[in-house]
């Protein structure tokens, strides 16, 4: 709200940091994907079903939506037993109630919910957040395209699998 | 004992002094000051490619450049992080000069050694003499056998609220009014006039007796060849034109009208940029262990995969691309090397050590007369143990460096408190001389402390120089508030002995964390006749940064939330309780008279509403604040703020109110719900929904009233209106509930 301000000098540490005299450190793994410019070598675009995995045609909706879900982990991540971030772990969302990660300060909205997030409710609020739980602190990430959000559910869904 | 006088007298440095400007900032045998401020002699061939290259612009000394257009430019050496520094510096030169503002303009100093803030630094080398209170000696003896290792990283430092209490007076103002000087003998040599006879006003040269008159620009070329007056007079306040007056800010317009160029902003003419992310250990002194990019290499946008040792970088075609494949790198680290993993661990540390040092151990920090005797005989005692977090300073601007390695030299684009820093920094880092690295430094997004020190900068480096391409690095938010330096916590234990009529006779206050200013610790202008203090050391995790107001953030509010409770045990008003200590600081008194007077203090409230007091000078400013707190919800809600500074003489009222007011909003975004814990030995919170700000429906109004004392040292303004808020409000709590806070942040005790 007000503006910036003058900062203090912290000094001594400031200087016992600065003496420290030491050598470039060597890089100890450089992997080169590419070079700026190039064309990117099968960089991946929307992922399509490994064939076998399914019946021919088939796409994996799951495996689509991993990669759609990638726009999501700005905030989130669903590895199992990863951490909660500006959104909470999603590791196992599908079946579990609203707001039931210990370690995540869920909005009062959202705790008090009393939803149990299946694929319905996870549509439905993924389509428009704070229409579907009104005073939920998930301000931006909606998922406006149908298909890309049935595909992220799918594969959150399949986190919850065997979990 | 040592020596805890309040008394200040006026130091050479900071009174407004002349002789910060030509050839007398340097350390003799320290190396420290390479190119001083304004060389000896007159340096305009060295300089004026560097900073006057533009068709018809004449720079007339270090500090001054006219152009045909008669627009004066201030070439101003420190940075600009929204405090306005930039503006008030360029005000105080062309005050000197009777420039016309309207056709001032400022540019940042070139970062190549030949402009250092030689006032700045001497205040961080020989603060004693500007308060040469024994006690801190040894420290700064310490102190200055580091900076004489350093070899000028300190030149261009911007903190400490120092710029205009330093440079603005040693510097800004000298090379104003000897630019003016060079003017006038310009034009009495080509007018035939005597030089006393010549006045000037708004950028013009005036003889009256001749009816002769001539703009600034007419002369600036003969002026450059006349001899720099090395100690020209300055004005008296009664000749002031524009000190002491709200001139509206250089940056405003293109702030408005967004044009202003921020580090984040770089965009370098000629080269495509790449974008890297980066993530670092939990804590420094880890290191990579294990990388495995099988599923980041596969997706988007990537360039390069780098395992650095000490970090993991992410190169890709945009900033996005990169945060994104970092996210699936699979990273462990080395196991950690401190036992100290969560937060109940880190104060478990800090109990460890009070309980050893015990009733007297520890360093001495500061003392005087005989505290265990005055609490043997004390009528009354009391003791209290206060408990902060630590903080990370959040500026707006991600943490950001553009970096682009090539041929042995080395170009960066970053904002910086400290560009010389960054160099020497960047030199170590990639084994490139320090003339081969250039350091541009656009304005900061804020910082508050946060960009005091340069890893980021030499991790950008680093990994531009790996990939031989220009990279921009930015941080993520989380990795900003979970790996950067910070407010350390601390543990903060107190006794007091009152005698029968309450007065305070003992005062005796450990804690384990002491960094600087190292008076911030000391109740120094409270008359008290025996006084310990003591730091009983103790490893914090965390690295430590100044976080704006340093140690005045945590041990402002230890001290004046220990003095409350002593008012309260000796059953007097706190207001009053205070008055009667500030015996010995006339100055301090009148700033608490003046707060009590503004906020109507003994006036009843309403049911729920009440008020608290606290005092803290800090930086050279004595600001005393009140706040009005109402708890009729059962949650805090801060009503008002009233805020009584003394700064000795304030250059820009205006700009030094909006200082202020920003530091009693920082100061209660902290004590609200500044929190940081630790949890796997590292970092817990990550970005702005569990790191809350104040918000705009829960600032209160704020009233800043400035006093002018006149001819005492210059204070500073970005730091010192934090330090008293967080005390006033926990003190107008007490009053309110009867409910001693002892421990922030405060809101998560109202939940």
């Amino acid at each position: 709200m007000k503006k910036n301000a003058f900062l203090a000098a912290g000094l001594l540490t400031f200087l016992l940091a600065a003496c420290g005299s030491s050598e470039p450190e060597p890089v100890v793994e450089q992997i080169v994907v590419r070079e700026p410019g190039e064309p990117a070598p099968g960089a991946v675009t929307p992922a399509v079903a490994d064939e076998g995995s399914e019946a021919a045609g088939e796409v994996d909706l799951a495996a689509l939506g991993e990669e759609a879900f990638q726009v999501c982990t700005g905030c989130h991540n669903a590895d199992p037993g990863g951490p909660s971030m500006a959104g909470p772990n999603l590791h196992g969302v599908v079946g579990s109630k609203a707001g039931s990660k210990p370690d995540y300060p869920y909005s009062e909205a959202l705790a008090s919910s009393d939803i149990t997030w299946d694929y319905a409710s996870l549509d439905r609020f993924l389509a428009n957040p704070a229409a579907f739980v009104e005073g939920t602190s998930m301000v931006a990430g909606a998922v406006r395209d149908g298909e890309e959000r049935a595909a992220i559910v799918a594969y959150l869904a399949s986190t919850s699998e065997g979990s | 004992m040592n020596d805890m006088s309040s008394d200040k007298k006026p130091g050479a440095l900071t009174k407004w002094s002349r002789r910060g400007f030509i050839g007398a900032g340097v350390l003799a045998g320290g190396g420290l000051l390479i190119g001083v401020a304004v060389r000896p002699g007159n340096p305009i061939g060295a300089l004026a490619p560097k900073v006057a290259a533009g068709e018809g612009e004449q720079l007339i000394n270090s500090w001054v450049k006219i152009d045909l257009d008669n627009v004066v430019t201030a070439i101003v050496p420190h940075c600009e992080m929204g405090q306005g520094t930039h503006s008030v510096l360029g005000q105080m030169l062309a005050d000197e000069l009777d420039a016309d503002w309207s056709k001032v303009r400022v540019e940042q100093g070139p970062t190549d050694g030949s402009y250092v803030v030689t006032d700045t630094a001497r205040m961080f080398l020989a603060p004693f003499t500007q308060n040469s209170a024994d006690w801190i000696e040894p420290t700064w003896n310490g102190l200055f056998t580091q900076i004489l290792k350093l070899e000028g990283s300190l030149g261009l430092i911007t903190g400490g609220s120092s710029s205009i209490r330093t440079t603005g007076q040693g510097q800004m103002r000298v090379a104003g009014a000897a630019a003016r000087g060079m003017l006038v003998g310009a034009a009495a040599d080509e007018w035939g006039v005597p030089a006393s006879e010549i006045e000037t006003r708004d950028s013009t040269l005036i003889h009256k007796a001749s009816g002769k008159s001539a703009t600034y620009a007419e002369f600036a070329t003969a002026a450059a060849e006349q001899t720099m007056d090395q100690t020209p007079k300055l004005k008296d306040p009664s000749q002031y034109r524009l000190i002491g007056k709200s001139k509206p800010r250089t940056d405003i317009p293109s702030k408005v009208d967004g044009s202003a160029q921020f580090g984040i902003d770089a965009a370098p003419e000629g080269l495509e940029l790449a974008y890297a992310a980066s993530i670092r250990p939990p804590v420094p002194g880890r290191r990579v262990a294990s990388m495995d990019a099988s599923k980041a290499k596969e997706m988007n946008g990537v360039l390069q995969i780098l395992n650095m040792g000490d970090f993991v970088a992410v190169v890709a075609d945009s900033y996005w691309q990169a945060q994104q494949a970092l996210n699936r790198v699979k990273v462990t680290w080395t196991e950690p090397e401190s036992a100290i993993l969560t937060t109940e661990d880190q104060y478990a540390a800090f109990t460890k050590a009070l309980d050893e040092a015990g009733a007297t151990g520890g360093k001495a920090a500061a003392g005087k007369g005989d505290v265990t005797a005055a609490l043997g005989s004390a009528a009354t005692t009391l003791e209290a143990e206060y408990k902060v977090p630590y903080l990370a300073h959040a500026p707006m601007e991600p943490i950001n460096c553009t970096a682009y390695v090539k041929d042995g030299k080395c170009d960066v684009w970053t904002s910086t408190q400290v560009p010389l820093r960054v160099r020497a920094a960047l030199s170590e880092g990639t084994g490139i001389a320090r003339e081969d690295i250039t350091v541009h430094h656009p304005f900061l997004g804020g910082s508050f402390g946060r960009r005091l020190e340069a890893v980021y900068a030499v991790m950008a480096a680093r990994v531009a120089q790996a990939t031989g391409y220009p990279v921009k690095s930015i941080w993520s938010r989380e990795e900003d508030t979970q790996k950067a330096l910070y407010r350390p916590a601390d543990i903060s234990r107190f006794k007091a002995g009152l005698d029968e009529g309450g007065a305070l006779i003992a005062y005796d206050n450990v804690f384990t964390q002491r960094d600087e200013p190292a008076e911030a610790s000391v109740p120094g202008i409270y008359s008290i006749p025996n006084t310990a203090v003591r730091v009983a050391e103790a490893e914090a995790l965390l690295p430590f940064a100044a976080w704006r107001s340093v140690d005045h953030s945590q041990h402002g509010w230890f001290i004046e939330s220990f003095i409350d409770e002593a008012a309260h045990a000796a059953g007097a008003d706190p207001y009053e309780y205070r008055l009667a200590m500030l015996t010995d600081a006339p100055r301090h008194a009148a700033v608490l008279k003046k707060v009590a007077e503004n906020s109507d203090w003994s006036a009843p409230l309403p049911q729920g509403r009440s008020k608290g007091i606290a005092i803290v000078e800090s930086f050279g400013t004595i600001v005393a604040q009140v706040i009005e707190v109402d708890m009729s919800s059962g949650k805090p809600s801060i009503e008002n703020v009233w805020a009584v500074c003394d700064a000795g003489f304030v250059v820009n009222p205006d700009g030094f109110k909006n200082q202020i007011e920003g530091g009693i909003v920082f100061g209660l975004t902290a004590a609200m719900y500044g929190q940081l814990d630790l949890v796997d030995g590292g970092v817990k919170q990550s970005n702005f929904h569990d790191y809350k700000m104040l918000r705009m429906d829960e600032a209160p109004d704020i009233m800043v009233e400035i006093i002018n004392s006149g001819d005492v040292p210059t204070g500073g303004a970005g730091e010192p209106g934090l330090p008293p808020a967080a005390p006033a409000l926990t003190n107008a709590i007490f009053a309110a509930t009867g409910k001693r806070l002892r421990e922030l942040p405060i809101a998560k005790q109202f939940a």
